[in-house]
């Protein structure tokens, strides 16, 4: 005689922490012709075209072709776009504490995600978020396509903490001095987990008025990773040899199943036996046995 | 899973704009692995079982993302 038995494991994950993926930077060189330093001394923009003019790094690609080319494959070329190219915003602006209110300007009080979603907005003003607010309400896709994690974040906004980036440097591993006009300055923080860090989170953040919680993956790095042994930094795992692609690419199914099955290995063991409570009860039982490891350095899920 | 309430309740919430604070926390932490047992009583007179396990990553309900997928026929002779 059969029996058929099936065990379900299933574990879930709130879909906006998913798109937040783990990643990190290496060396970039930049050919910038349209590239502009971000930060000291940067001015206030009030139309969105001047914000993604001022943040553009299409003319990296002139010289880094690859290394772009793994960037437009990222999430990271993406960032306002959710799963399945869907402007995973709308809904926020729609419904809940962060809502557009009819007859309301967005301001970028609306837009608390933006701190690791869209972190140029600071460079902008209130009618730059209104401008993004309306592009995300009638599903522009191809302007919000345009609001990315583009080479300039990394290798300026985020790439200096201790201090503020200046303004017209590039930062990478190694210093540049010629380089079309414009310095590559090394910082140390490009292979430092610190720098994904800055963005694939700690915890609620708590400085808006609207606080918010995302992606909380710096904080299982920092407080279960590292003091349990782990050695390795973000851009070991996520940008080998340089990859800008950073995966895991949650729009690539295959691939993402592939990543995270090597990442939680699961071992199955089973008993088959007799179980007799009391004399002469016989009990035909299964038990099974499982057990997941994580080997990644963050807690799965999170982003 | 990390499972937040928005800090006002102990009432899970989803979402990063009501996300405040963790009150379980049940995602798989790197040198912590997690390790079930699963006891399941037959019926009378069975001896054969054909056990099926899957491990899957689902982000939201009905999309999920295969992981791991076993088959196993076990013999209680």
């Amino acid at each position: 005689m059969n029996s058929n038995l099936k065990l379900n494991r299933i574990f879930s994950l709130d879909i906006t922490a998913c798109i937040s993926i783990m990643v990190g930077i290496a060396l970039v060189l930049f050919s910038p012709s349209s590239a502009i330093g971000s930060n000291q001394g940067q001015k206030h923009v009030d139309s969105l075209d001047e914000l993604i003019k001022m943040f553009d790094s299409s003319s990296c690609k002139e010289c880094h072709e690859k290394i772009y080319e793994q960037w437009e494959k990222s999430h990271h070329a993406r960032s306002l776009m959710g799963l399945n190219d869907q402007i995973f915003l709308s809904g926020y602006l729609k419904h809940g504490p962060l809502a557009v209110h009819p007859g309301q300007k967005a301001t970028k009080k609306n837009f608390p995600c933006f701190k690791c979603h869209f972190p140029q907005i600071k460079h902008a003003s209130d009618s730059v978020a209104a401008e993004i607010a309306d592009a995300i309400m009638r599903g522009d896709k191809a302007k919000i396509r345009k609001l990315n994690i583009g080479c300039l974040v990394c290798h300026n906004e985020k790439a200096v903490v201790h201090g503020l980036p200046e303004a017209g440097v590039l930062y990478g591993n190694k210093e540049v001095a010629d380089h079309s006009g414009r310095p590559v300055k090394k910082s140390p923080l490009l292979k430092n987990s610190l720098i994904c860090g800055q963005c694939h989170g700690l915890g609620p953040n708590l400085e808006f008025e609207t606080p918010i919680q995302c992606a909380t993956l710096y904080g299982s790095y920092l407080h279960a990773y590292i003091p349990s042994g782990g050695t390795q930094t973000c851009q070991e795992c996520h940008m080998k040899d340089g990859d800008h692609y950073m995966p895991p690419n949650f729009n690539n199914r295959e691939e993402l199943s592939e990543r995270m099955r090597q990442a939680l290995p699961m071992e199955v063991r089973t008993l088959a036996y007799s179980f007799q409570p009391k004399e002469g009860d016989i009990r035909p039982m299964v038990v099974v046995n499982t057990k997941i490891t994580n080997k990644a350095g963050h807690r799965i899920p999170d982003g | 899973m990390p499972q937040a309430s928005d800090s006002r309740s102990n009432h899970m919430v989803l979402g990063p704009d009501k996300k405040l604070g963790f009150v379980r926390d049940t995602s798989i932490q790197p040198f912590a692995p997690k390790e079930e047992t699963i006891e399941i009583p037959l019926p009378a007179g069975i001896n054969e079982v054909d056990i099926e396990i899957s491990l899957r990553y689902q982000p939201r309900p009905g999309n999920f993302y295969p992981l791991h997928d076993l088959k196993k026929r076990i013999s209680l002779d």
